[in-house]
């Protein structure tokens, strides 16, 4: 399919951007590297006047890690850049798992981390894990920039927080405390390379007893933004980590889960999916935390 | 048997001719062809199932600026086409529809304009008022008293089926009440999509001399040619139908198609070439599949595990209209007793008419479907009677020489050998008793047919033909209308040629598929015919250039009569006196001078006569899966294919290994994850985020080998290779599975909620 007709935009700083983002408020889209806004153009799905690519703004495809502000990930770093960075491998090794269960090599050499976030989609690889690790996004408008949890980010399907002057720069994921591990599972109707069927993300923390002190449950594909396990977190916090009181973290996430059934799994099987994936990585996740 | 062939060209794995060409990005498929002055068409297609049209405004489209031209039904020969041409009412669709529309995705009006916007916005601006009606998108549905009646035309007790088929010899009744063990079963198996890289395209061309010229993304030029003449009410030879490059088929592009007809009327209208590119949503929304089906499979066996007969019942959803149901409902009667011996047996198929985008001929052609059923029923038969698998097949296996009563002779077969390779190089026995939780191992065996027999399309013509010119360079030019689809044809024609004639591929040019040049006629690509027809026919050909240049030698050293006269190197020489060479080059030379200028040409054709109802040559095989199914989430992951077949020779062995790779992975989609998923006639899973094809990643590594046979009615011993490897797939899989988890799947496809269910965990 042709894609409509829009004026292409690339500025080539951040402020300028901003500028433009003010100017055409309404009719403004903005691509980094294209692999979801694209399709969405070709089939009519948005149509903007404008299409604004931030690829020439020096700087927004940083990777880094101190331990103070944790890891940031630029919005142009590439999928592919994220799967295989050594920060990112060493630090927050889950993140690169998710990137490298999004799509194909060949998206993820053009994608960013930040797209997938920002597209909004329910079923988004790299959100759980982000969710899981308390993640903010930090958003622009030129002359004030602001950090907003991961938490409120999303709105609904293909919606967010972001204001329409506001462009999102940047990831930032906090140094994960001692004993900390994360977990990232994802089902779907094939076994690679697909869109999730559920997904879901995990952060635990145990204490010195060995006990769980804090703990995120992340679900994906199971209602119209991820949705957080607030009752199997509840649950968990405080106990010892065991096969029983993991399967009731997992019983106690599928009543949280509100699935739909579609073409890509009825509403029953997500449900089950959902208790099966949370035990599974809050089992991985507590199992990182020990060692 | 082969062993004592000794051949130089012949199962030699050379690059395929149309490697470098494709790899660099230059072939030319039908979409490639941009015409001066060519206009882009676009159709407009049903948004109901099943309705009559009451109207159709199309002023506000032809209004639009840089559109050209508006059909609808009304404006074209009201002549139905379809091709079974030799039973002319099975012939049931028009170009466009005209009264009523019976799928969603049924073709009612088309647009060319100036550029592919125009055309889409004027499709929108068409405006057609329908008057619904029910619609019966199930064989149960179409079936029930009073369901809605799809044809008119038919008025007989079951106006919605279509055609049905009975087979019946032996004493099935008898065999039945002599049994030990009665399977008695009911399966279900499902559409998919041929999922072809390149989407239909055509371009189509009307010259001032009055001829029509079409290139097409098809299998078989003259099916299109003569559908084309027939729709349009011209002469065949006025119509030119080039095949370009195609990226595939698998059955989806072997009959005339609406847009290759609105294309042609609209270009001949217009004096105009037109160009017409389906996108990957209409393909999977509309576009042809293969059949569901209802099949019930009952079959008894004595308890030493002989097969004594079988009933098969096979109901085909065949959605709207014929398409190639019709061949896919006798093939499947066929399949339902092929591999085995069946004493006794009775078939009855019907292809039952529904609302849906009509299935057609897909990779397999009623045995994908048939083959399920039978070699699960195999597998169940050796579990009740306490046999291992292996050795019940090994009981009631086909051999050559044996007969299907009143249909084939099995000519060449390597079954035995295929299932005995196949358990010797998995370890069959010993690692049966060895699975690990969650582990499963299974088998699937399969036969196919290479290239069919029955004249349904009635051609005039013989089945394929070949002509080869003979030059005084040493080269030869294969003028063949066999269609090259990307399953290498024009490299393993090129090769027999080589080998007959004693040359090198490189000394043999090609030019293939195109209706105004290569000799009449090719049925075309499909049933795994060409390698055995055309390859037949190519070597015709070259045995009459041979008997030309044969004289020249003869003469040139006065040879006794004796002599058998050999091909090689590029030299004609006596067998027992290779001394005496003259090169090919030469002889065509002298054998031009003798004929005072005369080129030396060769015509060679092949039709199948006495070879049964069937076909002239079957193949076989055995595979074995190995699974590893996630019991708690359903996911079946497969780690191991390994796969001994039977395919007689292999012309070109590389070839081959990718069309069995092919093959396993349309079967691990059709097994597995591959589906349409359809609500009241409307299809669901219309891009490929849907619909689940597998990956490269998908893929299970695995292994295959041949079995040594002869196939006498083949070119060279060659019969069909990498079709028929599509159906043991998914048995081998389903098998594995019930291995790892007791779930006997009789449903397919096998997703991860089905093996829950099945588990009873969901």
């Amino acid at each position: 399919m042709s894609l409509p007709q829009f004026k292409f935009l690339m500025p080539t700083s951040l402020s300028e951007a901003c500028a433009l983002l003010e100017e055409h408020q309404g009719k403004i889209k903005i691509k980094a590297g294209g692999t979801d806004m694209i399709v969405r153009l070709s089939h009519r799905a948005v149509k903007p006047d404008f299409l604004m690519a931030l690829k020439k703004i020096p700087g927004l495809n940083e990777i880094s890690y101190s331990p103070e502000s944790g890891l940031t990930i630029g919005a142009l770093a590439l999928l592919r850049e994220v799967e295989i960075n050594p920060l990112v491998l060493e630090q927050a090794p889950m993140l690169a798992r998710a990137a490298h269960a999004t799509a194909t090599v060949q998206i993820r050499n053009m994608g960013t981390v930040m797209g997938n976030v920002c597209n909004a989609s329910p079923s988004a690889d790299n959100i759980p894990t982000l969710v899981a690790m308390n993640a903010t996004i930090v958003a622009s408008s030129g002359s004030k920039e602001r950090e907003i949890p991961l938490d409120e980010f999303f709105l609904g399907p293909g919606r967010s927080a972001l204001q329409a002057n506001e462009i999102a720069t940047a990831i930032k994921v906090p140094a994960l405390a001692a004993k900390s591990g994360v977990s990232y599972q994802k089902i779907s109707p094939r076994s690679k390379v697909d869109i999730a069927a559920v997904n879901i993300g995990a952060l635990v923390t145990l204490d010195k007893a060995g006990k769980c002190e804090a703990v995120r449950i992340s679900m994906g594909a199971v209602g119209p933004t991820p949705l957080r396990a607030k009752q199997a977190e509840e649950f968990l916090l405080g106990k010892e980590i065991t096969d029983e009181t993991l399967a009731e973290a997992g019983r106690l996430a599928a009543e949280d889960a509100s699935p739909i059934t579609d073409v890509r799994a009825s509403r029953e099987y997500r449900k089950l999916m959902v208790e099966v994936l949370t035990t599974r990585a809050l089992k991985e996740a507590s199992s990182l935390a020990v060692n | 048997m082969s062993t004592d062939h000794n051949f130089s060209v012949v199962g030699k794995s050379l690059p395929r001719s149309d490697a470098r060409i494709k790899a660099v990005g230059a072939a030319q498929y039908a979409d490639d062809i941009f015409l001066p002055g060519m206009l882009y068409g676009k159709l407009l297609r049903s948004p109901v199932a099943h309705a009559l049209i009451k109207s159709i405004d199309t002023s506000a489209a032809e209004a639009l600026p840089g559109v050209k031209c508006v059909i609808t039904g009304q404006d074209i020969p009201k002549i139905k086409y379809g091709n079974w041409r030799l039973v002319p009412e099975s012939q049931d669709e028009f170009a466009l529809a005209i009264d009523k529309v019976r799928f969603i995705g049924d073709e009612v009006a088309a647009v060319a304009a100036l550029d592919k916007d125009s055309a889409e916005e004027a499709i929108r601006l068409i405006k057609v008022e329908y008057e619904e009606l029910p619609g019966a998108y199930s064989v149960e549905e179409s079936l029930a008293d009073g369901g809605p009646v799809i044809h008119d035309e038919y008025k007989q007790d079951t106006p919605n089926i279509s055609l049905d088929r009975k087979i019946e010899y032996g004493e099935l009744d008898k065999a039945f009440a002599e049994a030990d063990l009665i399977l008695d079963d009911h399966f279900t198996v499902h559409a998919t999509s041929h999922a072809y890289m390149e989407p239909c395209s055509c371009v189509a061309e009307y010259d001032h001399d009055g001829r029509l010229t079409i290139w097409t993304s098809t299998q078989a030029p003259y099916f299109v040619q003569c559908l084309l003449a027939s729709t349009m009410e011209m002469r065949e030879n006025d119509i030119r139908v080039i095949k370009p490059f195609v990226g595939g088929g698998f059955g989806g592009k072997m009959e005339m198609r609406p847009w290759e007809f609105c294309a042609a009327f609209m270009a001949r209208k217009l004096g105009r070439p037109v160009k017409f590119t389906l996108t990957r949503e209409e393909e999977l929304a509309t576009g042809r599949r293969r059949h569901p089906m209802n099949i019930h499979s009952k079959v008894a066996f004595s308890k030493e595990g002989m097969i004594l007969g079988k009933e098969f019942i096979v109901h085909l959803d065949g959605g709207a209209y014929n398409s190639m149901g019709p061949t896919a409902c006798f093939l499947c009667g066929n399949f339902g007793a092929m591999l085995y011996n069946y004493p006794n047996y009775r078939y009855y198929g019907a292809h039952v008419y529904t609302n849906k985008p009509p299935a057609g001929a897909m990779r397999g052609f009623g045995a994908p479907q048939a083959l399920f059923v039978a070699e699960t029923q195999m597998n169940v038969a050796a579990e009740k009677l306490g046999i291992d698998p292996v050795d019940i097949r090994l009981m009631n296996a086909m051999e050559s020489g044996d007969e299907i009563p009143g249909v084939a002779t099995i000519s060449s077969c390597g079954f035995k050998e295929s299932l005995i390779k196949v358990a010797e190089m998995t370890d069959w026995r010993e690692k049966r008793k060895n699975l690990k939780p969650g582990q499963g191992l299974g088998l699937g065996c399969y036969s196919f047919i290479s290239g069919g027999v029955f004249n349904w399309f009635n051609t005039r013509y013989n089945f394929t033909s070949a002509e080869v010119r003979a030059f005084d360079d040493g080269t030869v030019h294969l003028m063949t209308m066999a269609s090259d689809i990307g399953q290498g044809c024009d490299t393993v024609l090129r090769q027999i040629l080589a080998e007959e004639l004693g040359l090198k591929i490189t000394d043999i040019r090609l030019t293939a598929a195109d209706t105004a040049v290569t000799p009449q006629a090719d049925l075309g690509t499909w049933g795994s015919r060409v390698t055995l027809m055309a390859g037949n026919a190519v070597r015709k050909a070259a045995q009459e250039i041979k008997e030309e240049l044969f004289k020249m030698v003869s003469l040139k050293f006065d040879l006794n009569v004796i002599h058998d006269l050999r091909c090689g190197d590029g030299n004609i020489y006596p067998a027992n006196r290779p001394d005496r060479a003259v090169s090919f080059g030469d002889a065509v030379r002298m054998a031009q001078r003798a004929n005072r200028g005369d080129p030396v040409i060769g015509y060679g054709s092949y039709t199948p006569r006495n070879k049964g109802l069937v076909t002239p040559a079957f193949s076989f095989g055995a595979q074995v899966a190995e699974c590893e199914v996630d019991k708690e989430t359903g996911a079946v992951e497969v780690k191991y294919m390994t796969t001994a077949h039977d395919c007689g020779t292999p012309i070109n062995p590389m070839s081959v290994e990718g069309q069995l790779e092919g093959s396993v992975h349309m079967g691990l989609g059709y097994a597995l994850c591959e589906q349409f998923i359809m609500k009241e006639g409307k299809t669901l899973t219309t891009t490929f985020l849907d619909y689940k094809i597998p990956c490269a990643e998908d893929m299970p590594p695995g292994v295959s080998v041949h079995v040594d046979t002869y196939e006498p009615d083949g070119p060279f011993g060659a019969k069909e290779a990498g079709e028929g490897l599509v159906s043991p797939t998914a048995p081998a899989i389903a098998d594995a599975v019930y291995a790892a988890t007791g779930y006997r799947c009789m449903d397919l496809p096998l997703t991860p909620q089905k093996v829950l269910a099945g588990m009873k965990k969901i």
